[in-house]
């Protein structure tokens, strides 16, 4: 895990089957939504994170987890780097693309998404 | 076109296999990620911003109808209904599933396509010019040396783990349509002053973050002697390109550093040793290869009397989208994927099928993709014009701006790229929109937009020439003028200071409000009026004046 944030942080990986962006939500599973994403906010919790996504690597759930910097406004999160906005929200010209064609609802249930293990496990 | 032999068919049946064995090992757990990515990346499976990506190969840009339905087949059945044509010539889908790939590259097979190559540090797919084989202006078609290099270059066990990755394309025309001189080798097919066929080879181009247009390192190669002289160039990368650094691994930093003279004399040395050898390539077997590329049956027709109805925009699409063919009788059309304010180079399935189509009703079989993110029906009866600009236009496929402003490339940028620091397609989108009213009157202009500095979108030689970077977080552009990717190739100047992603839309418009003002006439097109005047009454326009 290169990228270490300093602020605020939530963590972020590819799914590995798919390789869609994914975040660790506040249920402890992978979500294809930012705005379920676990926020650290002290140097231990951020630890914790870190720890979290090299051991969901190492059990081959995601691929290269690393941290996102957010900002916290109004209720949502907002990455600080604009990489990791558009990351978070999908390509911007999707509405443009020919013939693109959404994939049905692609969330697979929260039951499938969650995973038993816990940050304490992981740490 | 070239069709596989048992040979070929078995060989990426065994690598498809191969990698349908790594994927499960992968997703088992048997494999780890760092143990997986150089076999994926080998086989064209990137990891990207928000999925995986697949990179198809098309070799010199060459497809038949049957190989663009089967893209449209992947594109509705494993992606999202679209693919992406690439300034490599190849096709990528942004949204596969890893697990779904070897299903993928299963298909594929079926009509003689692959992803080898299409990532690593081995050399990559050949890319051709895209007009090869229906252009007058060239001496023979280039795709079977093409097709040579390729057999010669898969899976070559001395140079699939080289410095960096390898870059080769061929042109046989004094009009160099790919870009040939930005290329790791490139190769000119001509006649040599004793009139038979060889090559002038370049060496040393590229873009990216050290941009160089390539070196003559030889003159007169005989065509039998290609791949020997080939080998001998790769041979020396191998051994002296720097494995120390990425950034300088690529051959034209070697080509700088120890200079051509020096490079050339232990090419030469390493060729006369192996020149006579294995290599040589005999006559019948160019023979052999050649006759896979063979022109179709042309018929003698004349154009119909009335080839252009009362139909402004049919007319103007001949006069933008068709180019002259060697057959009389017939026309080389340009299938624009260039909507006004569009994404460059995505296609529909839809439109692929469309495509697929007309290519096989009207243009014997046959598809190009152009390293401007375009395709082009290469062999079309100047009668049948209308009839294809009719289906090109129901299939929203008529657009008439080849060549012109909105004509732009675009690399995925920021809205897919992992690599990428800012988006290109919103950009090119502006751009396009902004610039449309007045393409015609604006004329020949070639802009080309990188999210990076890796260059897919060739900003170094976009006479407009725009590269995303990240500046504090956010999305920064620089502009570059003067560049070119054609027979007269140079890299781009930097304006100044950079702008913003509305800053640079009406910077581009700043600089083509000012050559309007400035050129001579509607015959000096961009470039011409740029290397009159000079890079400073744009620079004047774009920071000095209100």
């Amino acid at each position: 895990m290169s990228k270490r944030a300093t602020g605020s942080s939530i963590l972020t990986a590819n799914r590995l089957s798919d390789g869609r962006a994914v975040f660790l939500d506040f249920e402890g599973a992978w979500n294809e939504s930012i705005d379920v994403a676990l926020v650290a906010r002290a140097s231990q919790e951020i630890a914790e994170l870190e720890a979290r996504g090299a051991f969901d690597a190492a059990q081959n759930l995601v691929v290269e987890p690393y941290l996102v910097e957010v900002r916290e406004t109004e209720g949502r999160l907002m990455p600080v780097r604009q990489r990791e906005r558009v990351r978070a929200g999908g390509p911007s010209v999707l509405d443009d693309v020919p013939g693109y064609a959404a994939p049905e609802t692609a969330r697979v249930p929260l039951a499938e998404r969650r995973t038993d293990r816990v940050l304490e496990e992981a740490a | 076109m070239y069709r596989y032999d048992e040979f070929d068919a078995a060989f990426v049946r065994q690598r498809v296999a191969q990698f349908r064995d790594q994927v499960e090992r992968r997703t088992s757990g048997e494999l780890t990620e760092d143990e997986f990515r150089p076999l994926r990346l080998m086989n064209g499976v990137y990891l990207q911003l928000h999925a995986y990506m697949l990179r198809i190969a098309i070799p010199y840009g060459t497809l038949s109808s049957r190989q663009m339905r089967k893209l449209a087949h992947i594109a509705r059945t494993y992606d999202r209904g679209t693919g992406h044509f690439t300034t490599r010539q190849n096709l990528q889908f942004n949204w596969p599933k890893l697990t779904e790939i070897p299903d993928i590259l299963d298909e594929l097979a079926e009509v003689e396509m692959h992803a080898i190559q299409t990532s690593g540090n081995c050399i990559r797919n050949v890319t051709a010019d895209h007009f090869a084989g229906a252009t007058g202006d060239e001496v023979a078609d280039p795709r079977p040396y093409a097709e040579i290099i390729r057999q010669w270059s898969s899976l070559h066990p001395e140079f699939s783990f080289l410095p960096r990755k390898f870059k080769v394309a061929v042109i046989a025309s004094e009009h160099d349509r790919a870009a040939m001189q930005l290329h790791d080798i490139g190769l000119h097919l001509k006649r040599l002053q004793d009139g038979r066929l060889g090559f002038a080879v370049y060496v040393g181009g590229g873009m990216g973050r050290t941009p160089f247009v390539a070196k003559k390192i030889r003159d007169e190669l005989p065509e039998e002697d290609l791949l020997s002289y080939l080998e001998a160039i790769l041979r020396v990368y191998n051994l002296q390109g720097r494995r120390d650094n990425k950034f300088k691994a690529r051959i034209k930093i070697l080509i700088h550093e120890a200079g051509i003279e020096a490079i050339r004399a232990e090419v030469e040395e390493e060729w006369q040793r192996i020149r006579g050898g294995a290599l040589k390539l005999p006559a019948e077997e160019i023979a052999r290869i050649a006759a896979y590329f063979k022109p179709p049956g042309f018929e003698t027709r004349p154009a119909k009397a009335a080839l252009r109805p009362a139909d402004r925009a049919f007319d103007r699409w001949v006069t933008r989208n068709t180019h002259v063919h060697k057959q009389p009788g017939y026309a080389i059309v340009t299938v624009s994927l260039k909507p006004i304010g569009g994404v460059p180079g995505d296609a529909s399935a839809a439109q692929m099928d469309a495509v697929a189509d007309i290519a096989e009703r009207y243009s014997f079989d046959e598809v190009r993709v152009t390293h401007e993110q375009n395709l082009v029906l290469p062999h079309v009866s100047l009668g049948d014009l209308w009839e294809v600009y009719r289906a090109l236009k129901e299939a929203d496929l008529a657009e008439s701006n080849a060549g012109l402003a909105t004509d732009i490339i675009a690399c995925p940028g920021l809205d897919y790229c992992a690599l990428a620091n800012a988006r290109s397609i919103p950009i090119a989108q502006r751009i396009s929109e902004r610039l449309a009213p007045r393409q015609d009157e604006i004329g020949d202009l070639k802009i080309k937009i990188s999210g990076c500095i890796n260059a897919c979108g060739h900003h170094h030689v976009g006479h407009i020439g725009i590269l995303g970077v990240e500046k504090r977080g956010e999305e920064h552009y620089q502009l570059l003028l003067g560049g070119s990717g054609a027979e007269d190739a140079a890299i781009g100047n930097i304006t100044g200071p950079g702008f913003g992603p509305d800053g640079i839309v009406d910077a581009v418009e700043k600089v083509v409000d000012r050559y309007l003002e400035l050129r001579s006439g509607p015959d000096e097109p961009f470039l011409a009026a740029y290397g009159r005047l000079g890079a400073a009454p744009f620079k004047e326009a774009l920071y000095v004046a209100a």
